[in-house]
């Protein structure tokens, strides 16, 4: 009898404490949450200072300022740089910095458990501003961005090169932080060389892959097939927006099943497939990463590639000390047409369950100045959104980015597109037509379907979708 | 010595308690969580979840991805099983039978694949097929089989061939010990009696080593079964991303993409459970396949 009622008590005390340790290992506990972000790699306190003039004491915030921020190609320079200096103008502010290139994935939990951080950059895999807009984790600050002026008294809202983005009937929920955009790149060193020209619409493209491949024997066009958005947004998108404007570009990735009738869609995927039968793109481009395309056009096995501005820093230890960057908006335009360039902006906003807004909106308005323009410019090797910002004399700007900044700032032969955040129910759909594009690129960009059957299959899908 | 009833169940406690717990913790919890979270529309980065019962489910059954995943799937299951257990036979019996003298070396060669990391394989066998600079298109270029020579991982054809060889390569090495240890179990009296009776190499590979180490053979293939429906995804990964295309997409790789490339947390969750279930069914089935009475000489 003994035995029995201690081994019912000892099973007792198993479950007991199987059951306390569960509870315990799956609490949500804020405490030991915030614990384990002080122990994080990636977090850096910035506590308030004792030696900043005395003008500035008791005229800063206080409390503390959490800001997250996605580290990849541009780094962290220009970070480490504003949040330095506006900790010095405001001594009594703490600041905690959330930053790395997995961050948004580390401070997920953050979100889920509705603590976030108060200011956010989103960037980077894992982020989307669609999904917070539509989850309701941004918080609208419209009022706040109308009310910004520059110290030239501009309003800031006036002085992006791509404008704040207004949803939900005018509401706007994030500042245009990075302009950054997709487009083609070359060696200027060895196109002068080779007395290669720089094309200014597809016909002279294709003229010019003809001419490097008889010339070098080379496929002169790569791209990455493992990550065919590089594609799709570095060459399709400009394309559509080239044919069709701004409403095609949006429609056509919205899943708008008329877009994907039009002739001029049709039109711009004949030009695909004119790439793929000239025989003038690497045979393996889709067993390659984004990586291995990016070192083959380093080495000169090919001679265009569709990236971002990144493109420069990312590839800064792999690249030859003869290689010169050159970058052209991807010239998918017809002769007499200008070039289209369509923005891939990064932003920052603030949260809607920040703790501590004013210090966050003070930070917003405290970063768009044109010294931090130029800063930006110089660090990351990309614009920031801020129109007449001069960096032509800036010496420890890149070329390429003096350029692209001229021709953005004096439209005429350049065309910006905006592709416009789609909605919550908009982006469901827009989900699905990315991933069915980005099969159907493989396809055509093989040879295995026409443009005629890549329009057909993207209409069926877009019906389905509808 | 004996042990009172106490101390019994309380030593059996304290050797069970702490693995049983976390096996709650980190099998069990998990597992119902992703069933939980399956029954939702949830993008996995907010606090905002819409029930919606099956329809998660409804979308697996009408997505043709999910058809070709499985099919990837059984894919690599069938390839690595065949090969993994060929080979792992084949050199298990060679490193233990035919007395070669640099047995010992040959054991960590083939064994080292198994130390090293999934994501390292992925990226050396991406270079090994590189296009342009890899080993096997070099070689095929230097005897003269430039036609055969393609951009194997960018192949459509090509693509899970090229894959399932690495994945075959990483696994010898475990599973070859795994059959050596039961190979030196087997009396050595039954070997010298055959010979004796005039059997072959050959018959005595069929006929004593083989129903004699069948319970390792068997345990073998249901963990390459195992392994292959939950882990083909890093190899995967790594080498293809799911490309050319959906061309090499597994189950593992295309719930990635809709969990946390996508934001479509739920399906994802969905697609996690379709992964159990296949995986148990083909468990189940492969062990009343591999079910034989167990031989005793």
């Amino acid at each position: 009898m003994f035995v029995i009622k201690n081994r019912k008590q000892t099973w007792f005390l198993v479950a007991l404490m199987s059951l306390m340790l569960l509870l315990v290992a799956c609490s949500n506990d804020e405490e030991s949450n915030s614990d384990n972000e002080e122990n994080s790699t990636t977090e850096q306190s910035t506590a308030p200072s004792d030696n900043t003039s005395a003008e500035n004491t008791g005229d800063g915030l206080s409390g503390t300022l959490e800001i997250q921020y996605f580290v990849g190609g541009y780094g962290d320079g220009w970070w480490k740089q504003v949040i330095g200096d506006f900790q010095k103008q405001n001594p009594d502010l703490e600041i905690i910095e959330h930053a790395g290139p997995n961050i948004n994935t580390e401070m997920n939990t953050r979100w889920i458990s509705e603590t976030p951080p108060d200011v956010v950059y989103i960037d980077g895999a894992g982020a989307s501003e669609t999904q917070m807009i539509a989850e309701g984790q941004l918080m609208d600050i419209s009022e706040f961005a109308k009310g910004i002026t520059l110290e030239n008294g501009t309003p800031l809202l006036d002085s992006f090169i791509s404008p704040a983005e207004e949803v939900d009937g005018g509401k706007i929920y994030s500042l245009p932080l990075v302009f950054d955009t997709w487009g083609t790149w070359y060696d200027t060193k060895w196109f002068e060389e080779n007395g290669w020209e720089v094309p200014t619409d597809f016909d002279s493209w294709i003229s010019s892959m003809e001419k490097i491949k008889a010339d070098t024997k080379i496929a002169p066009f790569v791209t990455t097939g493992q990550h065919t958005q590089y594609f799709h947004r570095g060459v399709l998108n400009p394309a559509f927006a080239a044919a069709g404007g701004e409403e095609l570009l949006n429609d056509l990735n919205n899943g708008v099943i008329e877009a994907w009738k039009k002739p001029e869609t049709l039109e711009v995927l004949k030009k695909v497939e004119k790439i793929a039968k000239a025989g003038v793109i690497d045979s393996g481009f889709a067993a390659y990463n984004h990586t291995q395309s990016q070192m083959n056009f380093l080495m000169h096995k090919n001679a265009y590639i569709p990236v971002g501005f990144w493109l420069p820093n990312e590839m800064k230890n792999d690249t030859p000390d003869s290689f010169e960057f050159g970058f052209t908006p991807t010239p998918m335009n017809d002769p007499g047409q200008p070039l289209a360039l369509v923005p891939d902006i990064r932003t920052i906003a603030i949260a809607e369950k920040a703790k501590n807004p004013e210090a966050a909106k003070a930070f917003l308005e405290f970063i768009f100045t044109e010294e931090y323009a130029q800063a930006f410019a110089e660090s990351t090797g990309a614009i920031m959104n801020m129109k007449d910002v001069d960096l032509s004399s800036n010496t420890n700007v890149q070329d390429f980015l003096k350029n692209i900044n001229e021709m953005i700032n004096n439209p005429g032969a350049v065309h910006t597109y905006k592709r416009y955040t789609p909605d919550a129910e908009q982006q469901k759909i827009a989900v699905e037509i990315t991933n069915e594009i980005k099969l159907l690129i493989i396809d055509i960009l093989l040879g295995d379907i026409t443009a005629e059957e890549f329009v057909d299959k993207m209409v069926k899908k877009a019906e389905e979708l509808n | 010595m004996t042990f009172s009833s106490k101390s019994k169940y309380l030593f059996l406690a304290f050797c069970l308690l702490p693995t049983f717990l976390l096996f709650l913790i980190f099998t069990v919890y998990p597992m119902l969580g992703g069933l939980y979270y399956s029954f939702f529309d949830w993008s996995g980065t907010s606090a905002n979840k819409t029930f919606v019962g099956l329809d998660n489910y409804i979308r697996l059954w009408n997505d043709s991805i999910i058809v070709k995943a499985i099919i990837n799937d059984f894919f690599f299951v069938f390839v690595k099983v065949i090969g993994i257990m060929t080979l792992a036979l084949f050199f298990a019996v060679a490193l233990t039978q035919l007395k070669i003298k640099e047995a010992p070396f040959y054991r960590i060669v083939f064994f080292f694949p198994n130390i090293m990391s999934v994501v390292v394989i992925g990226i050396l066998w991406q270079f090994i097929y590189d296009p342009n600079m890899g080993i096997v298109n070099s070689l095929l270029n230097q005897v003269g089989l430039t036609e055969w020579a393609r951009p194997w991982l960018g192949d459509k054809t090509w693509v899970l061939p090229s894959i399932a060889i690495p994945a075959i390569w990483a696994g010898i090495g475990l599973f070859m010990l795994l059959i050596m240890g039961g190979i030196s179990n087997v009396p050595k009296s039954l070997y010298e009696a055959a010979d004796i009776d005039g059997a072959s190499e050959w018959q005595q590979f069929w006929h004593i080593t083989v129903p004699l180490v069948w319970p390792q053979i068997k345990t073998s293939i249901l963990y390459i079964i195992i392994t292959s429906l939950n882990g083909s995804f890093v190899l995967v990964q790594v080498m293809t991303g799911g490309g050319p295309g959906s061309a090499s997409e597994v189950m593992g790789s295309y719930l990635y993409q809709r969990a946390f490339e996508d934001f479509q947390f739920g399906y994802g969750a969905a697609i996690g459970v379709l992964i159990l279930v296949v995986s148990l069914i083909t468990v189940l089935v492969s062990q009343f396949i591999l079910k034989k009475e167990k031989v005793e000489y």
